[in-house]
């Protein structure tokens, strides 16, 4: 088990005050908030730092870490919490600890796991509807056309036969459904978190993420694609093959197209009752003039076209 | 459209296909009932629905309840914060998706 150097985590000297903690975290949380955050690794730093702030805010944690830390010597090796470390501290516990708990590290488990097992065997007695638990699952835009099955792994926080909290891992088979857009949830009933007592078992939300596309760029229900032509296709008009999450389509390209039309093919998009379209937005691809043919050619084509002001927009 | 699986439960996609009561949007994104209320006076959350008993959030209030509720626990903002939050998230949304169709 890692040493967590939570001082370390905050970037705050060991003597820091609880304001200069709270400061630290706040700094780092609105960074690393994986709602607004862009840096990769964005979720990971922020349980990090939320743990860390967890231990470090609270007088009662934070004494009993220094206590352990010292006898450490605040190295990062491998760590095992002493014999009997704990006995004379007492963790109250947080109310609301709720699913965060999973996402500790197993160094916090191993100092302070014993808190949340005590509060799970007090509400024993109690009838209460489990808790609604949440994930992500990451599917292909193609699992969207066609539907798909995916197995999704959860650690879910239980309580055994002693009351005892612990982590399960279970492997649920989803069928994910066709129609399903990007930042849509599914609700799977009754598999979130055991209820207490006779109390019914809370719900499964898995949020819908969808993997990036080499080629297209998903908007809502719609699909885009960038589509190049080479520049007698445009001027000239042609029919060419377009590749789509569904399979290959041949497109007319009207003549005279420009750059950044885009051409609309109807209710080809994410498909569903009210089915997306799918767009193919023409760029124009030169062909270099490498060759003196290729030269003769733009010359050619210069002179057939006296009057042409590509920057006719530029002036007033 | 609900389907059911080799497991016995049922699969609903939250958006289409569900409307939450005031106590179930509470018990899905576990907020206090006086939160969600605040954030409905704050304009963060508009249910279906004259009083709190006929309250219906559709499925998209669940996702913003539930990033309203990190906003309001970890960053420590206040409900007009979490409303201008929300609003300016929304916006970047809507300039990515534009961004989106042109290039």
């Amino acid at each position: 088990m890692k040493f967590q150097d939570y001082y370390q985590t905050l970037g705050v000297a060991r003597d820091a005050s609880p304001d200069d903690i709270k400061r630290a975290y706040r700094k780092l949380a609105r960074k690393y908030h994986p709602d607004v955050s862009k840096e990769p690794d964005a979720e990971a730093r922020f349980k990090q730092i939320g743990e860390a702030s967890e231990v470090l805010q609270d007088p009662e944690k934070r004494a009993a870490y220094d206590a352990v830390g010292s006898q450490q010597g605040g190295g990062s090796g491998d760590f095992q919490p002493p014999p009997g470390w704990d006995t004379g501290f007492e963790f109250s516990g947080r109310g609301d600890e709720g699913l965060g708990a999973q996402d500790h590290s197993d160094f916090f488990e191993a100092l302070f796991g014993r808190a949340a097992r005590g509060m799970g065997a007090q509400r024993r007695t109690m009838h209460m509807p489990g808790q609604d638990h949440h994930a992500k699952v990451l599917i292909d835009l193609e699992d969207a056309y066609r539907g798909a099955q995916r197995s999704v792994s959860l650690r879910m926080p239980v309580l055994d036969a002693e009351g005892r909290g612990v982590l399960q891992e279970r492997t649920l088979a989803i069928n994910i459904p066709k129609g399903i857009r990007e930042g849509q949830h599914l609700r799977l009933a009754g598999q979130g978190g055991p209820g207490l007592g006779d109390a019914a078992a809370g719900d499964l939300f898995l949020e819908i993420e969808f993997n990036t596309h080499r080629l297209y760029r998903v908007v809502g229900r719609d699909v885009y694609v960038d589509l190049p032509l080479a520049p007698w296709e445009a001027a000239l008009g042609a029919s060419v093959a377009v590749p789509t999450p569904d399979g290959e389509v041949e497109l007319t390209i009207p003549p005279g197209s420009a750059a950044g039309r885009k051409l609309r093919l109807k209710g080809k998009g994410i498909p569903g009752s009210a089915a997306g379209d799918f767009y193919a937005v023409l760029t124009i691809a030169l062909p270099p003039a490498g060759s003196d043919t290729a030269k003769h050619a733009y010359a050619a084509l210069k002179a057939a076209a006296p009057d042409f002001d590509p920057r006719a927009s530029l002036k007033g | 459209m609900t389907s059911t699986m080799n497991h016995d439960y049922t699969i609903d996609i939250v958006e289409e296909e569900l409307q939450l009561t005031l106590d179930q949007l509470c018990r899905a994104c576990r907020a206090h009932e006086e939160l969600v209320r605040v954030w409905v006076v704050e304009g963060v959350l508009t249910p279906i629905g004259e009083s709190p008993p006929e309250w219906r959030f559709t499925g998209t209030s669940l996702r913003r309840a539930r990033l309203a509720l990190t906003l309001t626990r970890e960053l420590e903002i206040n409900a007009p914060g979490v409303a201008l939050a929300l609003d300016l998230m929304d916006e970047i949304d809507a300039l990515k998706a534009r961004l989106r169709t042109v290039t």
